[in-house]
């Protein structure tokens, strides 16, 4: 079962390349599914097997609620979102593509040696795994900062909210489940107030480019 | 006692939406506020004769010691002010009868935030205190936004997304922490909660709850306002409702820094020392007050100068908090309690002078002592008091910070700070003092009164002069119980 955790915490990372590979808010939303649907493998694993071992219910059943919530619900909030308020396919990113992958690339490297520095009670797996969510908080928060429009914003929030779930589910098996459950609900409400929050900038501004967003300043 | 306190708030969101009368809309808002100080002060009492109060209830998720009571008291304090206040502003504000649904709104989103903040305030669970600090943000985001221009939608946008992700970050923290609990206490049930987590301080791992604490202090520091984790804080403010600006500052901001009180008080237990988060702290603050003070010298919109000035007081308390001697982490209680009122008191009256002129510009508003005698000389001390003058409690707040830092061997600190807080004061003597003087503009738009408005921003005077003098023994009991818990002594 290790084996097979450590294989999705690798997908998961690479879902999160694929993420800043791709160029429209469409096939963004689609990479944070993908992203999603292992992060809900992840889980899944973890709950069988923690049934079977200790009898425990708790994460089986957090994971249907992860596939509902965002496999299946928030991307088709996304989409409801975007096609409410896109009108034309404008470029969306501050840096292009290759420079973005690279710069994953390095973010990865970075949390490779912070983490490696780092003797203690970690064992191999752990640590193998700890650098592969935190890479997806880090490449979650670059892709915040690397795109334009206010939904690729969203995206990134979302990307860098399933790394921290995956850190908290491969390195200590989760947190209590009242935990878990309030993070999801914070999440749900979280995701609905930014596209709320979305349709009145699309109002005002015309436009959800954030390059739009420069009154307030100093 | 402690389901009214969660049930209070609730209630008191739900009822908004079963009337439709103006007046019984104020109504429930200032009786449920007042309620809620009613049930805090019994907790106090309370507390007075044991050393915390825990409920076994789920877990017992409920605890409440001498730390979180004081943040617990300043934030219903400061929302009963706020709700006394919000009558004759919301009054004033809107006047129509078709803007009845504006202020239901207003009320049950500030109830639902006071809800969270009580909800930080009270519970032990490292984890549920995350979510409800998280809940915090999206609580007020509206509130933030709630003039829907495009400023304050700006405004709103930044808050959300730099405070949801900054306290993504804090959960990583959280996540170490009890992942090193799940290390070190094998077979042992891991827990989040934080009075099992101290007492274990000592058997976790350290390297661990090193990467924790900067994960934590990054996390929640960006929703106290520290610098460089900062740029939503004046935006938020400054574009929010007045009385919501004064629970974002007065409350929101201690609230956050509470959850960093508690994180550190485990990791310095369990490291032996503070000099690891003695060093972060001190840096953050020192950061902060310079880069406040010198900000606040370039403002033209006096809520925005408040805001930075908030940082600035926030950069105070992380320094001496970080300082972790007993006299330091009393005297940054001590401020965090005189901020919380001074700041509050300071952004009515900033509403009150926002309400007459419509507008926040510093450079269009003069005379104000003369056009408006008591906001304006409420403003006017307030300032003073804000900026460290004596008689006022903040003034004694940061001598003592100054001299925990001297006395305990931290000399170039004690200087740094001094000669920032020196810079702050003169940042805001040059900038805003030139409000208060000479003659009144002949153009004054409006002449509405908010009497309860005023007692209020008088009493808040009263109180923060007060306690400049003369510490209550009860006030001073809990800063010392809350002293002991954080030091573990």
């Amino acid at each position: 079962m290790q084996t097979f955790l450590d294989l999705l915490s690798v997908l998961i990372l690479i879902s999160a390349f694929i993420l800043t590979a791709t160029k429209r808010i469409n096939s963004y939303i689609k990479a944070f599914q993908l992203q999603s649907f292992l992060l809900f493998l992840a889980t899944f694993t973890l709950g069988i097997y923690n049934f079977t071992t200790k009898g425990f219910l708790d994460i089986f059943i957090l994971s249907i609620i992860i596939f509902v919530l965002k496999v299946i619900y928030i991307p088709r909030l996304l989409h409801n979102t975007y096609n409410r308020v896109a009108y034309k396919v404008e470029k969306d990113f501050f840096i292009n593509i290759p420079s973005s992958i690279l710069i994953c690339a390095a973010l990865v490297i970075l949390t490779y040696y912070s983490l490696y520095s780092l003797d203690g009670a970690l064992n191999i797996h752990i640590k193998f795994n700890l650098v592969n969510s935190l890479s997806v908080v880090l490449i979650g928060l670059f892709f915040m900062i690397s795109r334009k429009k206010a939904i690729g914003q969203i995206v990134g929030f979302l990307v860098l909210e399933n790394g921290m779930f995956t850190t908290a589910m491969l390195s200590a098996q989760g947190m209590p489940i009242i935990v878990d459950l309030g993070i999801l609900v914070d999440l749900l409400t979280a995701v609905m107030i930014m596209g709320m929050l979305v349709f009145k900038i699309n109002e005002s501004f015309d436009s959800i480019n954030i390059e739009r967003l420069r009154n307030l300043r100093g | 006692m402690y389901i009214l306190l969660i049930f209070i708030p609730i209630l008191q969101s739900l009822l908004f939406w079963r009337t439709s009368n103006r007046r019984s809309l104020h109504l429930i808002n200032v009786t449920g506020s007042f309620l809620l100080l009613l049930a805090v002060l019994s907790l106090l009492i309370q507390l007075q004769s044991s050393s915390a109060i825990n409920y076994p209830l789920f877990n017992s998720f409920f605890y409440i010691d001498s730390l979180n009571a004081l943040v617990l008291a300043t934030t219903v304090l400061v929302g009963f002010f706020v709700a006394v206040y919000s009558v004759g502003y919301l009054n004033n504000e809107y006047k129509l009868q078709t803007d009845i649904k504006k202020i239901k709104l207003f009320y049950s989103l500030t109830s639902a935030f006071i809800f969270t903040m009580v909800l930080v305030a009270t519970t032990q669970n490292l984890g549920l205190m995350w979510i409800a600090i998280e809940a915090t943000t999206l609580a007020s985001v509206f509130l933030v936004g709630f003039s829907n221009t495009k400023r304050s939608l700006e405004a709103a946008w930044k808050y959300i997304i730099i405070c949801s992700v900054g306290i993504a970050l804090a959960f990583l923290g959280i996540v170490f922490l009890y992942f090193s609990s799940h290390q070190a206490l094998q077979g042992a049930e891991p827990s989040l909660n934080w009075s099992y987590l101290f007492e274990q301080a000592r058997s976790l791992d350290a390297g661990i709850l090193k990467i924790a604490f900067i994960f934590v202090l990054v996390g929640f520091g960006t929703k106290a306002g520290l610098v460089p984790m900062h740029t939503w804080l004046p935006d938020a403010h400054s574009e929010a409702p007045s009385p919501v600006s004064a629970l974002l500052s007065g409350v929101l901001l201690n609230n956050a820094m509470y959850g960093i009180i508690r994180f550190l008080s485990i990791v310095n237990k369990s490291l032996g020392s503070s000099l690891y988060t003695g060093r972060l702290m001190i840096a953050l603050g020192i950061l902060s007050i310079g880069t406040a003070a010198l900000f606040i010298l370039a403002q033209k919109d006096y809520k925005r100068l408040l805001a930075y000035s908030s940082i600035e007081h926030m950069g105070i308390i992380a320094l001496s908090l970080g300082i972790f001697t007993p006299a330091s982490l009393f005297a940054s209680f001590f401020h965090m309690f005189n901020h919380s009122l001074t700041k509050a008191m300071l952004f009515l009256s900033a509403g009150n002078v926002l309400q007459k002129f419509k507008t926040k510009d510093i450079g269009s508003i003069n005379g104000l002592l003369k056009s408006m005698p008591l906001t304006g000389s409420v403003f006017l001390l307030g300032t003073m008091a804000i900026a460290g003058l004596p008689p006022f409690s903040i003034f004694s707040s940061e001598i003592n910070i100054a001299l925990a830092a001297f006395t305990s061997g931290y000399s170039i600190v004690g200087s740094v700070f001094i000669l920032l807080i020196a810079l702050a004061f003169v940042s805001i003597a040059y900038t805003l003092f030139r409000m208060f003087f000479g003659l009144p503009s002949q153009e004054q738009n409006s002449n509405e009164k908010n009497t309860l408005g005023n007692a209020v921003i008088l009493l808040l005077l009263v109180t923060i002069t007060l306690t400049g003098f003369y510490m209550p023994l009860f006030l001073k009991n809990i800063f010392e119980s809350a002293t002991r818990i954080v030091t573990g002594g």
